[in-house]
């Protein structure tokens, strides 16, 4: 592989899309040609560059598109499925069905169901399966199920366990135990951030240790930083708490996100108060040494020290 | 208005957490026998990635909503009909692409590109979502990033409307060729030069700026 031939794949070596043989030359190019290996930094730095471009989608946004598909669907039709056209599959037999044929056919398929269920039943070798207790029940079939556990019964039988999942429309005041309680799983547990964000929102009006600890768990370890920074909303309303300073500098120290930082930050060390321990103070510190000069969170806690009267030297 | 998606275990809210969650192949064919729920979950567990990459396509929230209204409707319609001759994920990007394409090729011949975002409140200068790191403290780096965001804008705006798509899809959403030609109904092969052409324009126009 000569340079020219390594630069014009680049960009397919980075995406994974060079096969085996490809990018076997292409590597080993690449291991003595500084030429290319600049290159290739190069390429990287503008798949860098593009990707901070990139924005996702303003949740309400996402939240809207929902609401609008669903209302549309509820004046769509249920679909109907697809049924393959019987009469086209006989008409490639060269065979036109009439009337009187169509008649002779229903009659036979009505005398062999006859034969079949009679047989069926005299020999009693129908499933164990009984509507009678309960154990299968024609809903089960209807909807989203799972079979969770198989058991043998008997040489026919068999005994399923069945996971059922149904939709229930729920109305009702959020200070209900039963709805709370319905939130705070939500807010932990649904796999849609749009869920989780609005859950948050709703418990963020909420006293009670179980909300603050919702909102704790969220904000340490919810994926979504949207949901984070709703989080810490709510929690602004415990600013003397222990736990929730202790999650607020786990936060500050360890959070991915820019936003969720500096606006922790904002909630440890609100502007024109005081209050700041040795503690936090030495925190901040830490925070400073380990940011960048140019990064905001580095900026605020230099601004939070300066307002003390601190120096990185006192400690 | 609460709905609550509830296993056996009460309490236990909105789409199953990954692990119990019923199979994709389930979810379509209980959607198929008309199960809403069902169909909900599928859709909540693609929605967001349409809808992202159609509003990174079309940088309209207007256009994004229309897009993801009309992929979803699409899917419902048809969805009896489908074969599982191809990924549900395949079919589905099928129909995004498609609409996307439709939309970018509209306005090629409007020659509407923008150089404004539309959002909700109205439009506004792109250069507001240029992302705000250090933006209060260093201005010049804040100067600098506007103007590579300017030149990001600028060459994807001169991409054809399927060099956009593919590069969108490969660059943005992950997807591969394989997957984004049998979406687009061409080659792999095709596929692959539509995005050496869209790579060879962005490396030119970023070249200067990294």
């Amino acid at each position: 592989m000569n340079c020219h031939a390594v630069q014009t794949e680049l960009s397919a070596y980075l995406y994974g899309e060079l096969d085996f043989a490809s990018e076997e030359a292409l590597e080993t190019h690449l291991a003595d040609c500084a030429f290319c290996q600049l290159a290739l930094a190069r390429e990287k730095a503008w798949h860098t560059t593009l990707n901070s471009e990139y924005r996702d989608v303003p949740l309400d946004l996402l939240s809207t598109a929902r609401q609008n598909l669903r209302s549309s669907l509820t004046g769509e039709s249920a679909p109907k499925p697809a049924r393959a056209s019987w009469r086209n599959w006989v008409g490639t037999f060269g065979f036109s069905p009439t009337r009187w044929s169509l008649q002779v056919a229903a009659a036979s398929f009505l005398v062999f169901v006859g034969f079949a269920g009679a047989r069926l039943i005299d020999s009693n070798s129908l499933p164990g399966a009984s509507e009678a207790n309960g154990t299968l029940a024609a809903s089960v079939l209807g909807s989203s199920s799972r079979v969770r556990d198989i058991q043998s019964n008997g040489p026919n039988g068999v005994r399923l366990i069945v996971e059922q999942i149904r939709e229930q429309e729920v109305n009702g005041s959020v200070e209900d135990g039963a709805i709370r309680q319905l939130l705070l799983n939500a807010s932990r547990e649904s796999n849609d951030p749009g869920i989780r964000v609005d859950s948050v929102e709703i418990l963020n009006s909420q006293n009670g240790s179980d909300v603050r600890d919702a909102l704790l768990y969220s904000i340490r370890h919810d994926a979504n930083a949207a949901v984070r920074l709703k989080a810490l909303e709510g929690l602004s309303r415990f600013p003397a708490d222990r736990n929730t300073r202790d999650a607020l500098k786990f936060v500050l120290q360890h959070d991915a996100n820019p936003g969720v930082r500096s606006a922790a930050i904002d909630l440890l060390a609100p502007s024109g108060r005081t209050g700041i321990t040795p503690d936090l103070a030495n925190t901040l510190v830490e925070i400073m040494r380990g940011s960048p000069d140019d990064d905001y969170v580095h900026a605020r806690c230099f601004e939070v020290l300066r307002t003390l009267n601190t120096s990185l030297d006192a400690y | 208005v609460l709905v609550a998606s509830q296993a056996n275990v009460i309490g236990h809210v909105g789409v199953q957490s990954a692990p119990e969650r019923s199979t994709e192949v389930d979810l379509i064919r209980a959607a198929q026998r008309g199960d809403a729920g069902a169909f909900e979950q599928l859709v909540r567990s693609y929605d967001h990635n349409v809808l992202r990459m159609a509003f990174n396509l079309l940088r309209s929230e207007e256009d994004a909503r229309d897009i993801y209204q009309e992929v979803f409707l699409r899917v419902y319609r048809n969805l009896p009909k489908f074969r599982f001759d191809c990924s549900f994920h395949t079919w589905l990007y099928r129909i995004v692409a498609n609409l996307c394409l439709d939309q970018l090729r509209k306005r090629k011949v409007r020659k509407e590109e923008p150089a404004s975002f539309e959002i909700g409140t109205g439009e506004v200068d792109r250069f507001q979502f240029v992302p705000e790191q250090r933006a209060d403290v260093d201005p010049q780096r804040q100067l600098m990033s506007a103007e590579v965001n300017t030149r990001i804008q600028q060459v994807l705006g001169e991409l054809t409307p399927r060099e956009r798509v593919v590069f969108e899809m490969r660059h943005y959403q992950g997807m591969r060729l394989r997957a984004i030609g049998e979406s687009l109904g061409v080659t792999e092969e095709a596929a692959k030069n539509c995005l050496f052409r869209a790579t060879q324009k962005m490396r030119a126009a970023l070249g200067d700026f990294v």
